[in-house]
């Protein structure tokens, strides 16, 4: 993993000289999880920024946040917000840019490479040393992971505790950056859509009974939709009342808008839900795994859009977020495109 | 009344609850951790949090208050409106940790008083607590001591569980404690003096072990009055992600909506229904003016902490936190209510 110091270097530069409003790093967290999001005002605090393997969320996800709270201010203050991102946060900057959810003048994206290793799934770390917590994560020389707990360092092999995810990566490093730390170096990567072997080798049947044993713990906290950098829309289908509505909706408008889905945790709407999302992240998701990761009762919600990212890859031959100026997967057409549903 | 059940004896207690529904702590093939009934296989307890609490039992995510359907016989039509009752055997809850049950306590609060809440008696009534105190703190997050509770405490508990080794020390403190315990009293021993003085430092000694603190809960509820408009909340808000864990898991939030669904829309047939709703979601307090009086995560954070720490202190003198520590270790993106409160503490200091 890279080391950030250049990188506080220049993240210190540019607060002081008020070139971003803010930071938008890691920190140290408290809840028994090393890393947690940090935004960072003041020059003096870029100490408090950390880069290990426990740096897992994807904090593309509050550039939202910043539109929405610009959308709210008379008088907006314009300055770009700086952050950073792993490989694969860059690639949904770039989905972000594509669909013009933000301008390229809103970011100055500080690039991390993940070099020969990534991220740390939280839930093989704590089946990999049941009852101990991890206080401190680093990475070695050889890339094993040595984990310090309580009772001392533990060396693991990075391909045990990495996440999902990372096994299937399709950038190590970032994408697009305005700066990067660490090398942009090659790694060697497992099958591409491996996780997705064994569920596609069940038959229609029992894929049935298992997504219905996995969706009816659905609690819907909504903590996948919420961690998601594309669940962006304004009106989302699963809310209970329209939060698009401002003081010109009619009565009309309102009484007249489409209930999809009921508010009860039950299996037929926790089904719509995540369909729902699943379609509308196809072509989008870039596979940051913060759904899966975000929810408490452990659905493998990456398997549903894993397997959308591969008919994207096999149907059309579209990669997302790699290339900003690329049209989006649904709102182009190609001659090449497959028209066999035509009938 | 204070017995002892031998550990090899419990499975047998558990089985002479036939004529009760009996949720235990249970783990599935993935090890997740689940309050679910026990079957007729070996049941044993384990000090452990699951991710739901038995709030759920109590409180489920669903209630239906009433079924409606429209008929028509000739040119009339009629609503038909029938009220539903949940029918409910006698429950228990086993394994319940202590704050868990002082969670119950305080949705006794709420949902009794002057106007008692029909579903939830039918529940509450039928369901006893039998804890499990907990020597071993159950999560690194716990923090039950500093809002006045403790891993033995007996409050909302009809019986407490406390490990001896090998036996389980157990007091009962109400009668639905003592007709638990009469089901299977060929089980229970009377406790020996020195089991007695046994339990007593196990419970000093679990208090020891607790391992996060937040020092003057009851100054900090006090300080929290002058702190609404506080830019405090702001920062301590920019990482949420309005998600609804932090309240849907936490074993003492309570909130609710209630709406209408439409089995059928021609002829009419539908529920009404309760179901959990939280105070972190933007919809919450959304007007149908569009006007939303808490229109960012700040003033929403800010709500969540206030209710805990400040409204609910103002009408029943209690913390409405029973510090297990879920909302701490199951946010995404690690927000501490224990730091939040810390540096209210230290605001202006």
């Amino acid at each position: 993993m890279a080391k950030i110091e250049d990188l506080k270097d220049e993240a210190r530069k540019l607060l002081r000289e008020g070139k971003v409003k803010y930071i938008i790093g890691y920190g140290a967290g408290s809840n028994g999880w090393p890393a947690a999001p940090l935004f960072i005002k003041k020059p003096e605090d870029v100490d408090k920024l950390v880069w290990d393997p426990t740096c897992v969320h994807n904090l593309v996800r509050f550039l939202v946040d910043e539109k929405r709270r610009k959308a709210r201010q008379r008088q907006p203050d314009k300055r770009p917000v700086g952050i950073m991102v792993k490989g694969c946060d860059s690639r949904a900057v770039v989905v972000l840019l594509q669909e013009k959810f933000i301008d390229r003048n809103d970011v100055y994206i500080l690039g991390v490479s993940c070099e020969k290793t990534g991220v740390v799934d939280d839930t093989k770390l704590a089946k990999k040393l049941p009852g101990k917590k991890a206080k401190k994560i680093e990475v070695d020389a050889q890339n094993r992971f040595v984990v310090t707990t309580e009772e001392g360092k533990t060396e693991v092999a990075a391909a045990e505790i990495l996440a999902e995810r990372c096994l299937e990566c399709k950038a190590n490093f970032p994408v697009i950056y305005d700066l990067l730390s660490g090398e942009k170096t090659k790694r060697s990567l497992d099958e591409p859509f491996g996780s997705l072997q064994k569920i596609e080798s069940l038959s229609a049947a029992d894929r049935w009974s298992f997504w219905k044993e996995q969706l009816d713990r659905c609690i819907r906290c909504y903590a996948c939709r919420s961690a998601c950098p594309m669940c962006y829309c304004d009106e989302c289908v699963v809310d209970s009342i329209n939060l698009a509505v401002t003081a010109e909706t009619t009565a009309d408008e309102k009484a007249q808008r489409i209930r999809w889905i009921q508010r009860s945790a039950e299996s037929s709407e926790n089904l719509v839900y995540h369909l729902v999302r699943a379609i509308h992240l196809a072509g989008r998701c870039i596979d940051c795994g913060e759904c899966e990761r975000a929810c408490p009762l452990d659905i493998p919600l990456r398997f549903l859009n894993k397997k959308l990212e591969k008919e994207a890859k096999e149907l059309f031959g579209y990669e997302v977020g790699f290339d900003a100026a690329l049209p989006a997967l649904v709102s182009c057409f190609r001659d090449e495109d497959p028209q066999d549903f035509i009938r | 009344m204070e017995k002892t059940l031998a550990k090899k004896s419990f499975s047998q207690w558990v089985k002479k609850l036939s004529s009760w529904s009996v949720y235990i702590p249970r783990k599935d093939e993935e090890g997740r951790w689940n309050y679910a009934e026990a079957d007729s296989g070996g049941v044993s307890l384990d000090v452990l949090q699951t991710t739901l609490p038995p709030k759920k039992i109590l409180f489920p995510q669903r209630e239906v208050f009433l079924e409606f359907a429209k008929t028509l016989a000739g040119n009339r039509e009629t609503l038909e409106i029938k009220e539903v009752l949940p029918e409910v055997k006698p429950t228990v809850i086993i394994g319940a940790r202590p704050c868990e049950a002082r969670a119950a306590w305080m949705l006794d609060e709420v949902f009794g008083g002057e106007f008692k809440d029909a579903y939830y008696w039918r529940r509450r009534d039928q369901t006893a607590l039998v804890g499990f105190a907990c020597t071993i703190p159950p999560s690194e997050n716990c923090f039950c001591t500093s809002v006045e509770g403790s891993p033995h405490s007996e409050e909302g508990l009809d019986i407490l569980l406390t490990d001896l080794g090998d036996r389980y020390y157990v007091q009962s403190m109400t009668a639905k404690g003592e007709k638990l315990i009469s089901a299977a009293k060929e089980l229970f021993e009377e406790p020996k003096p020195e089991a007695r003085k046994q339990v007593k430092a196990a419970h000093a000694e679990s208090e020891k072990k607790i391992r996060r603190q937040l020092k003057d809960a009851r100054p900090i509820a006090e300080k929290l009055k002058g702190m609404f408009d506080s830019p405090l909340w702001d920062e301590e808000s920019m990482s949420c992600l309005r998600c609804g864990i932090c309240t849907y898991l936490c074993p003492s939030c309570h909130c609710f909506d209630i709406s209408d669904e439409v089995d059928n829309p021609s002829p009419l047939r539908g529920q009404r229904v309760r179901t959990w709703d939280t105070c972190q979601f933007p919809d919450f307090t959304m007007h149908s003016s569009g006007h939303n009086p808490r229109p960012d995560k700040a003033s929403r954070l800010r709500q969540r902490l206030l209710h805990k720490f400040q409204y609910f202190i103002q009408v029943y003198d209690k913390f409405m936190c029973v510090g297990c520590g879920r909302c701490i270790t199951l946010c995404p993106v690690g927000i501490d209510i224990i730091k939040v409160l810390d540096k209210v503490r230290d605001h202006g200091a």
